[in-house]
């Protein structure tokens, strides 16, 4: 058997199987969650939405890509004032697949504060950064091999020539032949999955998990449909749900568990700018590595995938101003400003409608926040050199000196700017606090038996940072405990 | 299997409206190829947004009347929250299909051989 192929153990006849434990969903939580139980002499199946897609087989950040391994092709919204795109990978892999392979520790302010505020257990910023350290060799956090990209070269310049603070963010990449260009993304389907398949656990694409069925106060099976449209059982005695933190919460409530699950979700709100320099910069097909963190955690920045089909996008709000820009993208990158928002948002399942409802309210502090955040890096990348910086809201101005920084900032209001996020978290936050948490400090849902979440649900509130590395931190944490605890009862 | 033929009909024609007035030198056929994809990627939507989008695109068509280019073209511009969001999402996905696919066409619709083929 190819250890990086799902082995296909289900055909078409078979309308129901059982497992020690179901793993739902293969991401940064699933596919740890699955290799250590796999490798702990567990019976695991691992159910996936999304379909196994090879690397290399689909162009990273194309409209291709979004189709074969992002939820709704990509297009996907938090509803509120402003609404607030976001993304989730639905593939094999899950996010890990399709992310931008940046990797920051969870910081050990940040583990203390949801250690103390959420009421975790055994919760220990120096346990937790020492699986974080096996988790960097698991898989492969390196810097890069050779010198940055242009893009990522210019936000270096622009925080030098200021004085704030910035740093190279290493990545979970092989890279062949010490080519910076030629980075093989360690993600999920190259480590924790075929260590999963190589310990005996089974791997089901192309099937999705509807609800859990419920007996008093344990899961007893799941019912899900295969990609034929078929529906099927499969029933276990513990089931770990690891769908993401917009996914996990829709399933329990579809299962009927309701309590502090969905009502919390966090994320990192984003606004963005086109930059033009005088000489070609653009490089289609990755992003920078370089972040400013001079004002973290409330803000960072950072730079975006930036072909000419999201240049477009980005100058779309002023088309009839920004447009003709796109004629020199080739001249130009996409840069954004992150922030640490206070607001929270919830997922709603609405029964009779396949996906849940999502919604996010932005605090004026995060208003705020996302208008000096735009501004600040607008200055970051006139000090990089750029001639016009193109920010994305309605209404903007071209910024081409700090004379315009003002104008920004007067015409600048959440409501008419393009929000996204691609970091989501919190929303079954994890701690014996009862008035907030709907996991117990190890991912167990509160009075049940057998139901635990192990994914980016689990954080309690936004990290900060790129979130993946915590979420994998926390998830071999749990399952540890769950071993160590269960073992003797299967 | 009703639904999709009528999201084509609902919104095809207003993608086709929004390409001509916002890129007038864009070819017949790469509008008409951005409107299909636009069209394919909204059948993908969330279900809530595809009922969302369905329920404003059929009033835009309604409201329309008999000269809906003309309309789709005024009202494509407004800021009502909703209905400007529709107007976003398939200005988002036909530019996104046409400069992905087309990377050197001008910002006019208009490439510098004079043709996308
Ligand atoms: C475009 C993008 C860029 C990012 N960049 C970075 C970065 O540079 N650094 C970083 O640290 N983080 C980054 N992230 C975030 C990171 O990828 C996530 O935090 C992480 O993947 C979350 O892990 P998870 O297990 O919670 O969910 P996921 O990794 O999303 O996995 C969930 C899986 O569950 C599956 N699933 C959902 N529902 C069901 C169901 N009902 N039945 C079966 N399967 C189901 C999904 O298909 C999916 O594969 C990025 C994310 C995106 C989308």
């Amino acid at each position: 058997m190819n250890p990086t192929q799902p082995t296909q153990f289900w055909t078409e006849a078979d309308s129901s199987s059982s497992c020690d434990v179901l793993v739902i969903g293969s991401g940064a939580g699933g596919a740890p969650t699955a290799a250590l139980l796999a490798e702990a002499g567990f019976d695991v199946i691992v159910v996936e939405e999304g379909k196994w897609v090879e690397q290399g087989s689909v162009a990273p950040f194309s409209l291709e890509q979004m189709d074969q391994q992002y939820r709704s092709g990509g297009v996907t919204v938090a509803l509120g004032l402003p609404s607030i795109a976001y993304t989730e990978g639905r593939c094999a892999g899950g996010g890990t697949e399709v992310n931008s392979g940046l990797y920051r520790r969870p910081p050990g302010e940040v583990i203390e504060r949801w250690r103390d505020r959420w009421q975790i257990n055994e919760l220990d910023p120096d346990s937790l950064l020492s699986i974080a350290t096996e988790v960097e060799q698991a898989i492969h956090v390196t810097p890069l091999p050779g010198p940055a990209s242009k893009p990522s070269e210019l936000l270096r310049r622009g925080a030098e020539s200021l004085g704030w603070q910035f740093d190279e963010s290493p990545r979970w990449m092989k890279y062949p032949n010490n080519d910076v260009r030629q980075g093989q993304r360690q993600s999920m389907t190259r480590t924790y999955l075929p260590r999963a398949a190589q310990s005996g656990a089974r791997i089901l694409t192309n099937c999705r998990v509807n609800k859990l069925h419920m007996k008093n106060t344990s899961a007893t099976s799941a019912e899900v449909t295969l990609g034929t449209g078929k529906t099927a059982r499969i029933s276990f005695k513990y089931v770990f749900v690891c769908g993401g933190a917009i996914q996990t919460p829709a399933i329990l409530q579809r299962s009927g568990l309701h309590k502090n699950i969905g009502n919390s979700l966090a994320v990192h709100p984003t606004v963005k700018l086109a930059a033009r320099f005088s000489e070609a910069i653009n490089i289609p097909d990755d992003v920078p590595v370089h972040q400013v963190k001079e004002f973290a955690p409330d803000l960072s920045f950072g730079g975006s995938a930036s072909h000419a089909g999201l240049m477009a996008l980005a100058l779309l709000d002023q088309w009839s101003q920004f447009g003709s820009a796109i004629e020199q993208w080739r001249n130009m990158a996409i840069y954004y400003a992150a922030i640490t928002s206070v607001g929270r948002g919830r997922v709603i399942s609405v029964p009779g409608l396949k996906d849940p409802i999502v919604t996010y309210r932005l605090t004026r502090r995060d208003r705020e926040l996302l208008r000096s955040g735009l501004s600040r890096l607008s200055l970051l990348m006139l000090e990089a050199g750029a001639t016009e910086v193109f920010p994305s809201f309605r209404d903007a101005p071209i910024v081409r000196g700090r004379n315009d920084l003002t104008q920004l900032q007067n015409s600048f209001n959440a409501m008419k700017a393009s929000v996204m996020s691609v970091h989501l978290c919190s929303t079954v936050a994890m701690g014996e606090n009862r008035a907030l948490c709907g996991a117990d400090s190890f991912g167990k849902i509160h009075d049940t038996h057998n139901v635990y979440v192990n994914d980016a649900s689990l954080l309690p509130d936004a990290p900060g940072v790129n979130p993946q590395a915590s979420v994998m931190a926390i998830a071999i944490r749990n399952i540890r405990h769950f071993i160590s605890h269960e073992k003797r009862n299967v | 299997m009703q639904r999709a033929p009528s999201l084509h009909f609902l919104v095809h024609p207003t993608a086709l409206s929004i390409l001509r007035s916002d890129l007038p030198k864009v070819s017949a056929d790469v509008a008409e190829q951005a409107a299909n994809f636009t069209v394919r990627r909204i059948r993908t939507l969330p279900s809530h947004m595809r009922i969302g989008v369905t329920m404003i695109a059929a009033a835009v068509r309604l409201i329309g009347g008999i000269s809906p280019e003309q309309f789709v073209v005024r009202i494509s511009h407004t800021h009502l929250p909703l209905i400007s969001e529709y107007f976003r999402l398939i200005r988002s996905l036909s530019y996104a299909f046409i400069w992905e696919t087309w990377p050197d066409t001008r910002h006019d619709g208009s490439t510098s051989d004079g043709s996308h083929l």
